[in-house]
C-alpha cells in the first residue's frame, strides 16, 4: 500500500509531466509526443493473447492522421501508459477526459454525454422500466458500432474528383496561416455537414449484430434489420453507394437528435413508434407529399413465413408460376436440341 | 391499309407474308425497351452478383440508372397503350364493320369472332403441344401441323402482355407511392415489389432463353430469324412451324401443285438425293 | 465439317440448357426448398457457433490481416479504404505485406510464434515480421559462421535489392533477412531446399509416423536451433551488432534510431524484467501447464 504523501507526489509528478506534454503538443504537428510510434509503426508487433485472440498494436500514422483523433495523443486514451516500455494496458474507456478544450464550453472533452444517451437508448443495458435486460452481453459498446472515424471531406461541389477542395482551404489561408490547423479545421466542419460513414458502412456497422440469426432469435427480433433494408430500393441504392439514401441512422433516430438515442419502435417517444412513424417518411427531404398511409409500407418486410402469410403466399405464387411456365419449356427446350442432334434415332421410322 | 401478297417471290425463292410494318415497329421497340429495363432491373434484384456493379455502372450508376429505368418504363407504358388501341382499331375494321354491312352485328357474334381469332389460344394449341411431345420424345417423325399462329407465338404474345400489364401498373404504383398511398394502403407497396421483382424475373428468362432460342439459336433459323426485320418468312420456316396454314395459303394463292411435303419427310421423287432440297425449275429463274 | 459443328453447336446447347434448367430451378423451387430447411434450422445455429471459435493454430498473421473472412471498405469520398476487419479493433491497418511462402518454420509454428515471455513477444513477433527465425534462433559458430546476411523476397523467396535503400515504410517490406552460413569455404542461404522439403514432407505426414520417427525428424529439423537465441541487445548495440546494417541497406538515420538511447534504454529496462526468465530453459513450458 502506497501511503498517501507518495501517492500525491506520483500524482503531482504525472501532471507535471502531463502538463510539459501539454505545451509540447501545442507547437507538435501530430500526436504521437511519447515517441509511441517509435515501436508501434511496425505492422508485425502483434501477438495472440492468453483468450486465443489475435491482437494488433500497429498503428498506421497516415491513416491515424487523417482520422477525427488526428490531435488526441496516445496517452489521452490509453491513460494507464505512463512510460516506456508498458505492461498491457487496461481497455480504452471512450468516456475520459481528454486534454482537448471543446471551445463552445471550454470544458475539456469526453464522450460521457453519449454514455447517458446510450444507457437511455434501445440499447441500454436498463429497460424503460427500470429492470435489466436479459443478456447484457449482447449489446453494444462504443467499439462494436465505431472503429477510428476517418474524415470524409464533403465533396459534391467538386467538379473533377471528389476530395478536399483545394480552392476552398485557398480562401482559408487568406486568413488562417497554419497549414495543419486548416486541413483539420476544413475537415472536421466539411466531415460533419454530411455522413461521416456513407450507407452501406452504417448497415454494415449494425448488420454485425442485427443479421445474426442467434442474436436476432435471443433477443426476439421481427427481422433481420440489414438484410431486409437490403431487400428494399433504399438498401439496393446504398449498396451502389448512393450517398443521399436514407440508412438506418436516418429513420431510427429523429432528425437533429444524437444518433446513439435509438429507441425500440414499441416506445411511445421513438420515432418509430406506430403513431409517429408517419412523419419520418414524410420528411422533408424526403417524401415530403406522402400521406401516413405510406409508412404502413413493411420496410423490413423478408416475405418469409413468420412476418406474414398473406406476403409469403403472394411471393410463393410468383416464384411457382416462374417455375411452373419455364421449367417445362426448358424441357421442351433440352428434347427439341436433342431431337435436333439425333434426328434420325425415331421410333417409327415409317412415314 | 397497306396491302400485302401473302407470298412474294425473290430469287425463286417463296417468302410468306407475316407482319406488317407497323408491328415489325412495335415489335423492335418493345424488344429495345425490354432489353433497357432488364439490364438497368436485374442489377436491382441482384445487388451482389459480380456483373450488377459493372451492368449498373454502364447506364450511370444509382444516380443515372433508375432514371433510365422509369423513362423506358413510361415508354413501354405508353407503347402497350398504343397496342391496345391498335388491337381495338384493327378489329373494328377488320371484323365489326364487316360484320356490320352484313347487319350481323350484335354482342354474341363479337364475341364469338374474338373467341375464333387465331391469336386467342384454342384446343388445337394443347393438341399440337401433345404432338410436339411425341415428336420431341422419338415417337413420331411427324412434326405438328401449325395454324397461322402456334402454341409458341401465342406465348410469346400473351407471356409479355400479362407481363407489361403487371409490370407497368407495379411499377407506377412503386415510381408513384406518394400519390397511391393517398387511397391505397401502404402494404400494397410490399405486394407491387414482390410482383415486379419476380414477374421480372418470370419475363426475362422467358424472353431471353426460350424466345431467343426460337428465333435465333435453334439450328433452323441460327443466327437469326429475318421476319421481324423483314415482315416474311421462308418457305423452310413455314412449312416447319405452319404447315397447316402453309396448305392453306398455297392453295388459296394458287401454288397448290408447289406445296412442299411436311418437315423431315423425304419426297417420293428425291429418293436418291439427286434434287432434295431445291429443285430448279424454269418458273424459279429470276423473272426480269 | 459443317455437319460436325452443327453437331458440336448442338451439344454444347444441350448442355447450355442443362444449365439452365439448373439456374432456373435453384432460383424457383430451390429457393423456397432451400429457404424451408433454413427455417427448421435455424434453431441449430448455437451450437454452430462454439465450434466457430478458432484454434490457436488458425491465428496466424497472415491468416488474420491477409485471408481475414470479413473485409470493410471504408468509402471516404476521396479513396476506398479496403482492410480486414478484426472484431474490436479500433485502429485501421491500411497494409500489406504479402504472404511468406519460403519460411518453412511458420508450418507448424505460425508467423505470430512469439507468446511466452511478457513483454517482448509482440516485439519478437514484430521483428519475426521482417526477420527470418533462423537469423536470431541459429548460432551460427566457428568455420560455418560467415557474417553474411542478406533479403529474400517473401513470395518468390530470391535474394533481392534492400527495400530499405528503396524506401519502402519501416515493417512494411515485402522482404525479410536470412543469415548466409559457409560450407565448404562458401557462403551459401541457410534455408536449402532440401530442409525446406524435408519440413515440409514432416508437416505433411505428421499423423502417421509413429513417436520415434517424429521425435527423430524433429531434432533433424531442429540440429542447428540454438537453446539460447540471440537477443535484442545483440543487434541494437553500436559496437559490433550481429546484422551489419550498412550491408543490409540502412541508410544512417535507421541506424542511428535502431541504436539509439531510447531504444537501447528500453531493451535495458525489458531485459531486466524479462530476460533471465526467458533464458531459463523449462519457463515456457512451465507456463502453459497452469
Amino acid at each position: 500500500m502506497l501511503t498517501y504523501q507518495t501517492r500525491r507526489s506520483i500524482l503531482l509528478l504525472f501532471l507535471l509531466l502531463f502538463g510539459m506534454a501539454f505545451v509540447s503538443a501545442a507547437n507538435s504537428e501530430s500526436a504521437d509526443v511519447g515517441n509511441c510510434l517509435l515501436c508501434h509503426k511496425y505492422p508485425g508487433l502483434s501477438r495472440v493473447d492468453e483468450e486465443g485472440r489475435f491482437r494488433l498494436f500497429y498503428v498506421n500514422e497516415d491513416i491515424f492522421d487523417k482520422s477525427v483523433h488526428t490531435r488526441v495523443k496516445c496517452e489521452d486514451c490509453h491513460t494507464d501508459i505512463k512510460k516506456i516500455p508498458h505492461d498491457t494496458p487496461k481497455k480504452v474507456d471512450c468516456f475520459v477526459q481528454c486534454h482537448i478544450v471543446e471551445p463552445s464550453s471550454e470544458q475539456k472533452f469526453s464522450h460521457k454525454e453519449v454514455a447517458k444517451f446510450l444507457a437511455a437508448s434501445v440499447h441500454g443495458e436498463v429497460a424503460k422500466q427500470g429492470n435489466p435486460k436479459k443478456h447484457p452481453e449482447d449489446l453494444p459498446s462504443c467499439k462494436d458500432c465505431h472503429d477510428n472515424p476517418l474524415y470524409r471531406p464533403l465533396s459534391f461541389f467538386k467538379r473533377v474528383r471528389p476530395g478536399i477542395s483545394e480552392t476552398a482551404m485557398g480562401r482559408c489561408r487568406v486568413c488562417h496561416k497554419k497549414d495543419d490547423f486548416i486541413f483539420r479545421f476544413y475537415n472536421h466542419v466539411t466531415t460533419r455537414l454530411h455522413k461521416i460513414r456513407n450507407p452501406k458502412n452504417i448497415a454494415e456497422v449494425c448488420a454485425r449484430c442485427h443479421d445474426d440469426p442467434e442474436l436476432v432469435k435471443r433477443h426476439d427480433l421481427s427481422t433481420r434489420a440489414a438484410y431486409s433494408y437490403g431487400e428494399t430500393f433504399h438498401g439496393k441504392a446504398a449498396h451502389f453507394l448512393d450517398e443521399r439514401i436514407p440508412d438506418c441512422l436516418d429513420c431510427h433516430v429523429k432528425r437533429g437528435e444524437s444518433v446513439h438515442q435509438m429507441l425500440s419502435h414499441n416506445d411511445p417517444q421513438s420515432i418509430t413508434y406506430k403513431t409517429n412513424k408517419a412523419k419520418i417518411c414524410a420528411n422533408i427531404e424526403c417524401h415530403p407529399k406522402a400521406s401516413p398511409k405510406l409508412a404502413d409500407y413493411k420496410i423490413h418486410a423478408e416475405f418469409n413465413f413468420e412476418q406474414g402469410t398473406a406476403q409469403y403466399y403472394f411471393k410463393i405464387f410468383f416464384i411457382a408460376l416462374t417455375g411452373g411456365v419455364l421449367l417445362p419449356m426448358m424441357g421442351i427446350m433440352f428434347l427439341d436440341v436433342l431431337r435436333r442432334l439425333l434426328p434420325n434415332a425415331g421410333l417409327n421410322r415409317k412415314k | 391499309m397497306e396491302t400485302h401478297f401473302k407470298i412474294k417471290v425473290k430469287n425463286g425463292k417463296k417468302y410468306f407474308f407475316r407482319f406488317t410494318v407497323n408491328q415489325r415497329f412495335q415489335h423492335i421497340l418493345l424488344a429495345i425497351l425490354v432489353i433497357v429495363l432488364v439490364l438497368t432491373g436485374m442489377p436491382l434484384k441482384f445487388p451482389q452478383a459480380f456483373w450488377a456493379h459493372q451492368i449498373y455502372s454502364v447506364f450511370g450508376g444509382i444516380r443515372i440508372a433508375p432514371f433510365v429505368h422509369k423513362t423506358a418504363g413510361t415508354m413501354l407504358v405508353l407503347l402497350f397503350v398504343y397496342h391496345l388501341i391498335y388491337l381495338v382499331y384493327t378489329f373494328y375494321q377488320g371484323q365489326v364493320i364487316p360484320l356490320k354491312k352484313k347487319n350481323e352485328l350484335s354482342i354474341g357474334k363479337i364475341l364469338k369472332t374474338l373467341i375464333s381469332h387465331p391469336i386467342v389460344p384454342n384446343l388445337k394449341d394443347i393438341k399440337d403441344i401433345l404432338n410436339l411431345l411425341k415428336y420431341l420424345l422419338f415417337l413420331t417423325n411427324k412434326r405438328p401441323e401449325g395454324a397461322v399462329f402456334t402454341w409458341k407465338e401465342k406465348f410469346d404474345y400473351w407471356g409479355p402482355f400479362w407481363g407489361i400489364a403487371i409490370m407497368g401498373s407495379t411499377g407506377l404504383l412503386m415510381w408513384n407511392k406518394e400519390l397511391f398511398t393517398k387511397f391505397l394502403p401502404g402494404e400494397l407497396i410490399n405486394f407491387a415489389l414482390i410482383a415486379h421483382s419476380d414477374e421480372a424475373l418470370l419475363a426475362a428468362l422467358f424472353l431471353f432463353i426460350w424466345h431467343f432460342y426460337n428465333v435465333h439459336f435453334s439450328t433452323s433459323v441460327f443466327p437469326m430469324d429475318t421476319v421481324f426485320i423483314t415482315g416474311y418468312l421462308s418457305e423452310k420456316m413455314m412449312v416447319e412451324e405452319h404447315y397447316e396454314y402453309y396448305k392453306e395459303i398455297m392453295t388459296a394463292s394458287g401454288y397448290p401443285h408447289e406445296i412442299l411435303p411436311p418437315h423431315g419427310v423425304r419426297k417420293p421423287e428425291s429418293e436418291h438425293g439427286a434434287v432434295r432440297d431445291n429443285p430448279v425449275k424454269l418458273t424459279d429463274l429470276p423473272r426480269i | 465439317m459443317k455437319i460436325f459443328f452443327s453437331r458440336l453447336y448442338l451439344l454444347a446447347f444441350l448442355a447450355l440448357t442443362a444449365g439452365f434448367i439448373f439456374l432456373i430451378w435453384n432460383l424457383t423451387f430451390g429457393e423456397i426448398l432451400e429457404e424451408y430447411h433454413q427455417r427448421k434450422k435455424a434453431t441449430e445455429i448455437v451450437k454452430d457457433r462454439e465450434q466457430k471459435k478458432k484454434k490457436r493454430e488458425e491465428i496466424t498473421f497472415q491468416k488474420v490481416i491477409l485471408e481475414g473472412d470479413e473485409t470493410v471498405k471504408h468509402y471516404l469520398g476521396y479513396r476506398i479504404l479496403q482492410e480486414k476487419r478484426i472484431e474490436g479493433h479500433f485502429h485501421h491497418i491500411d497494409f500489406d505485406v504479402g504472404p511468406d511462402k519460403i519460411n518453412y518454420c511458420i508450418e507448424c509454428h505460425g508467423d505470430i510464434p512469439h507468446d511466452k515471455v511478457k513483454g517482448i513477444r509482440a516485439f519478437g513477433n514484430m521483428h519475426a515480421s521482417f526477420i527470418a527465425c533462423q537469423t536470431c534462433h541459429i548460432r551460427l559458430e566457428g568455420v560455418a559462421k560467415s557474417g553474411i546476411f542478406k533479403w529474400y523476397d517473401r513470395t518468390t523467396g530470391e535474394i533481392v535489392a534492400s527495400p530499405v535503400r528503396a524506401g519502402v515504410q519501416p515493417g512494411t517490406y515485402k522482404a525479410k533477412i536470412l543469415p548466409f552460413e559457409t560450407i565448404d569455404g562458401e557462403p551459401q542461404r541457410i534455408d536449402t531446399q532440401d530442409k525446406i522439403d524435408f519440413a515440409r514432407e514432416y508437416e505433411k505426414n505428421e499423423q502417421s509416423l509413429t513417436e520415434v520417427q517424429k521425435s527423430k525428424a524433429k531434432k533433424i529439423i531442429h540440429k542447428q536451433v540454438s537453446k539460447k537465441p540471440y537477443t535484442c541487445a545483440d543487434c541494437h548495440q553500436r559496437e559490433a551488432p550481429l546484422l551489419s546494417f550498412e550491408d543490409l541497406g540502412y541508410p544512417k538515420h535507421r541506424i542511428d534510431t535502431i541504436v539509439s538511447t531510447e531504444v537501447i534504454g528500453m531493451i535495458k529496462n525489458y531485459t531486466q524484467l524479462y530476460i533471465p526468465r526467458l533464458l531459463d530453459p523449462g519457463f515456457g513450458q512451465h507456463q502453459s501447464k497452469q
